[in-house]
């Protein structure tokens, strides 16, 4: 119990790890050298120095929520919570990240929400559908008796695929990144934030990985070897599809992953009914 | 003076009934009634003075289906008076599906009434008339508190077209020809309802010589279904249904409180109310054309909302797309579905007040009706903006009610996948549909939330009856959470500090002296006017849907005689 704790209270550190592992992984697939792993870690330190205004407090307190909620989720899902009802409070702290970006008079934090909302629309049937998946295998959605069974990666092969399809999505990886789309949009929602806000912005998208990299787990069951597999897979081809592919338009991200998506997850649990 | 007695009166009978419902909701004891003849004899004769009412004002407006529906409804009610014996039963009976109605209309439809009392000064119309639609409003109460506690299928009929009166009379209330066209068209639909259930009856008594629910449950067997699927359709035209949506959006024009009680305590209430008593006796094949029907609205009327700019009806669409939802649970042959539907009946009910009572200070306060006008809204309005954010919120989020609803669906749903594979597109059309409302909610509130940089909120001042009516639903919402019970202590706090505690500690403690700027916005300088998106369905899509809609209803009449 008291390890589940430290994960929990060590889980944005782990997540800005994982970041700075991606930059320069991704660095040397392009040959570069890139910056050190710890490189997240002293961005949040410069941070710090900075001139730290607000353009009103309801738009800060919305960062904030944001990321204390998703840290909430995941700590249930490090506990063993309820899958469904974890998938339902990431929704509350999307929904808080695009009141944020909705809050301002900014027309790139607006887009950003904007887009930020339409991605939902693809990515949330997939999550429950998952859930249901789950809970259609182990007659539960609790996480924690997903995590004690065997690995359920075969029977859920096809869902594995199209959870695949979302992770650039929520992680904001070419060729799904059009929420934060730098170089167009100057990151969306982040671009009114500064200083020590921004760090909430910055440690709430480490927790991000953490949760997915959670749920990918999850298909491992209890074989940590193949967790551990699995998770530099997804890892290592996530990372190569975000070098070698170029932004998707928001419409076409929805409709792909929706299409693609939801019909792989609806064959999966078809094929769970049947065979 | 005057006004005052009448305020206090109207405002102490509601509260008195509000208690009295969570009076009865506690003891949970069975009540029943029988009617002595005599009583029957003059429920007959209003009914057809009623009818005969209906039919003058088809003439009056010459209005052909007013007036062909109206005399279908006599000629077929006359035909049973005169070929069915009179039969003998309970005709009262008000067991734990009627309780729960009375929370909803007496607490909900009471703050209502409330609210009316102060919104309909506003309006510009005589003492008499504007008493007359108090009047009217808590004779609608009455008139859905019996209705739900009736056993005997004659009288629901009488207590249906008195519904069907007391809307068409609210309607027409501000008398315009929009207003007298709309209620005209509420009339003929609702009519339309009225017919099947004298259809129902007409098989009823013919097929298993009974009109009185309980009998009916009891007798009716899987194969000839037809008196069930009747009142099945009756409860489509009261809850708005594809392809009877109109009659409710029509509804609209009429003072924003009648919108309100028409769409959260009664009248679309009783279509989840019918599907819920009648589904004992559904076969598994009706269950799911039921389910897979109110599916398919329910997703057809949440993409539909996505283009609207009026506010009340993207309310109105959301109303028709939940219901939807809600008769789907109602008619699976699950237990949890069924709980899962009367929990999202009843706050839904208190969800949807609350914003309408909103929508009605920003038309009257605020002079807001168009979404695309309203900006700024949190430095003018912060209260009416709060209720309206917890309005929406309450439909989808954690902690509250609708979730716990639809996270008690999705469970109940995906264990009937396993008895019938067809119940995958309910679950499909259960998750896609709230993806869409939720997506529709945000994007209404993207437009309210924009506050200006340097600026503070002022204080909002409201009458103290806005308040009380609005304060009221917004307590029941919580307090009704911790009355539904499944999720476990730690599920419902953690979105509760999040939502409401956290944010006023910020904001007094954080923040208070922090520097502020103006929006960087990359530098761009400008005027920048805040727009809403939409998805809009072409005309052909939606003449599609309601093509669809109608042939799936067939299929329900096929059903039924199988």
């Amino acid at each position: 119990m008291m390890a589940e704790y430290i994960l929990i209270a060590l889980a944005p550190v782990i997540g800005g790890l994982i970041y700075g592992l991606e930059r320069v992984v991704r660095a040397r697939m392009q040959n570069r050298q890139g910056p050190p792993v710890l490189q997240p870690f002293y961005d949040m330190y410069k941070l710090l120095d900075k001139h730290s205004s607000i353009v009103h407090p309801m738009h800060v307190s919305l960062a904030i929520l944001h990321f204390i909620t998703v840290w909430a989720v995941v700590a249930l899902v490090i506990l063993g919570g309820n899958f469904l009802y974890v998938i339902f409070l990431h929704l509350l702290s999307t929904i808080f990240i695009i009141l944020a970006g909705f809050s301002v008079r900014s027309v790139y934090s607006h887009v950003g929400s904007n887009r930020e909302l339409l991605a939902m629309l693809a990515y949330e049937p997939i999550f429950i559908l998952m859930a249901t998946a789950y809970y259609l295998l182990n007659g539960s959605y609790d996480i924690a008796l997903i995590r004690a069974n065997d690995a359920q990666i075969l029977p859920l092969i096809l869902i594995f695929f199209a959870f695949l399809l979302t992770i650039p999505l929520k992680l904001k990886k070419s060729p799904f990144d059009a929420c934060e789309a730098h170089q167009e949009i100057v990151g969306g929602v982040e671009i009114e934030y500064s200083g020590i806000y921004f760090e909430f912005l910055y440690m709430a998208k480490w927790l991000e990985y953490v949760f997915i990299y959670m749920l990918l787990l999850l298909f491992a069951g209890n074989n940590i070897l193949l967790g551990f597999v699995l998770a530099i897979l997804v890892f290592l081809l996530v990372n190569l599809v975000d070098n070698s592919t170029s932004r998707v338009n928001i419409i076409d991200t929805v409709k792909i992953i929706m299409l693609f998506g939801l019909s792989l997850s609806i064959l999966n649990i078809l094929g769970i009914i049947y065979v | 003076m005057e006004l005052k007695i009448r305020n206090f009166l109207v405002t102490s009978f509601v509260v008195v009934l509000g208690f009295y419902s969570l009076y009865l909701f506690s003891i949970s004891s069975i009540f029943s009634y029988t009617f002595s003849y005599e009583m029957h004899i003059v429920i007959s004769v209003l009914d057809t003075i009623l009818l005969v009412y209906f039919l003058a004002q088809g003439i009056k407006y010459k209005d052909k289906l007013v007036y062909i529906l109206a005399s279908t409804q006599i000629i077929l009610y006359g035909a049973i008076l005169y070929f069915a014996p009179n039969m003998q039963g309970v005709d009262i009976l008000s067991d734990e599906l009627s309780r729960v109605m009375f929370l909803v209309i007496n607490i909900v439809g009471g703050a209502i009434i409330i609210y009316a009392l102060e919104y309909i000064e506003s309006e510009d119309f005589s003492r008499l008339k504007k008493n007359s639609f108090i009047v009217i409003l808590i004779l609608f109460l009455g008139v859905m508190n019996t209705l739900v506690s009736t056993n005997n299928i004659e009288i629901f009929f009488f207590l249906f077209e008195l519904t069907t009166l007391c809307s068409y009379l609210l309607i027409r209330y501000r008398g315009d020809r929009v207003a007298v066209e709309n209620s005209l068209r509420a009339l003929w639909m609702n009519q339309v309802g009225g017919v099947a259930i004298l259809f129902a009856l007409v098989f009823s008594i013919s097929f298993y010589n009974t009109v009185y629910f309980s009998e009916l449950l009891k007798v009716v067997d899987g194969v000839f279904l037809i008196p069930v699927v009747f009142l099945v359709i009756a409860a489509y035209v009261k809850g708005a249904s594809f392809p009877f949506q109109s009659w409710l959006l029509g509804a609209m024009v009429a003072p924003t409180p009648v919108s309100a009680i028409l769409h959260s305590a009664t009248m679309v209430k009783i279509a989840p109310f019918i599907i819920l008593k009648l589904s004992p006796a559904f076969s598994p094949l009706l269950s799911i054309t039921i389910s897979l029907f109110a599916g398919f609205v329910f997703v057809g009327a949440s993409i539909m909302a996505l283009n609207r700019d009026f506010f009340k009806e993207v309310l109105g669409l959301s109303t028709i797309a939940i219901l939807s939802l809600i008769m789907a649970l109602a008619a699976m042959p699950s237990e949890e579905a069924r709980y899962a539907a009367i929990v999202l009946l009843v706050f839904h009910a208190i969800s949807k007040a609350l914003l309408f009572l909103q929508a009605g200070i920003l038309e009257k306060n605020y002079h807001l009706k168009y979404i695309s006008d309203i900006d700024t809204l949190a430095d003018k309005a912060p209260r009416t903006l709060f209720f309206i954010i917890i309005g929406f919120a309450s439909l989808t989020l954690p902690p509250f009610g609708a979730f716990i609803s639809k996270f008690l669906a999705i469970e109940a749903v995906t264990s009937q996948i396993l008895i019938n594979p067809l119940y995958i597109f309910v679950l499909l059309s259960l998750i896609i549909g709230s993806v869409f409302l939720v997506i529709l909610y945000f994007k209404i509130i993207t437009k309210l939330l924009n506050k200006e940089a340097f600026k503070n909120s002022l204080k909002e001042k409201l009458d103290f009856k806005y308040r009380l009516s609005s304060n009221i639903l917004f307590v029941s919402l919580f307090i009704g959470i911790f009355l539904v019970n499944s999720l476990n202590i730690l599920e419902i706090l953690i979105p509760l500090i999040l939502i409401f505690i956290s944010p006023f500690l910020f904001k007094y403690f954080l923040f208070k002296n922090a520097p502020r700027v103006k929006e960087y916005n990359c530098g761009e300088k400008g005027e920048f006017e805040v727009g809403v998106y939409n998805y809009a369905l072409s005309d052909d899509t939606i003449e599609k849907m309601m093509y669809i809609s109608i042939a799936l209803i067939i299929v329900h009449v096929v059903v039924g005689v199988l």
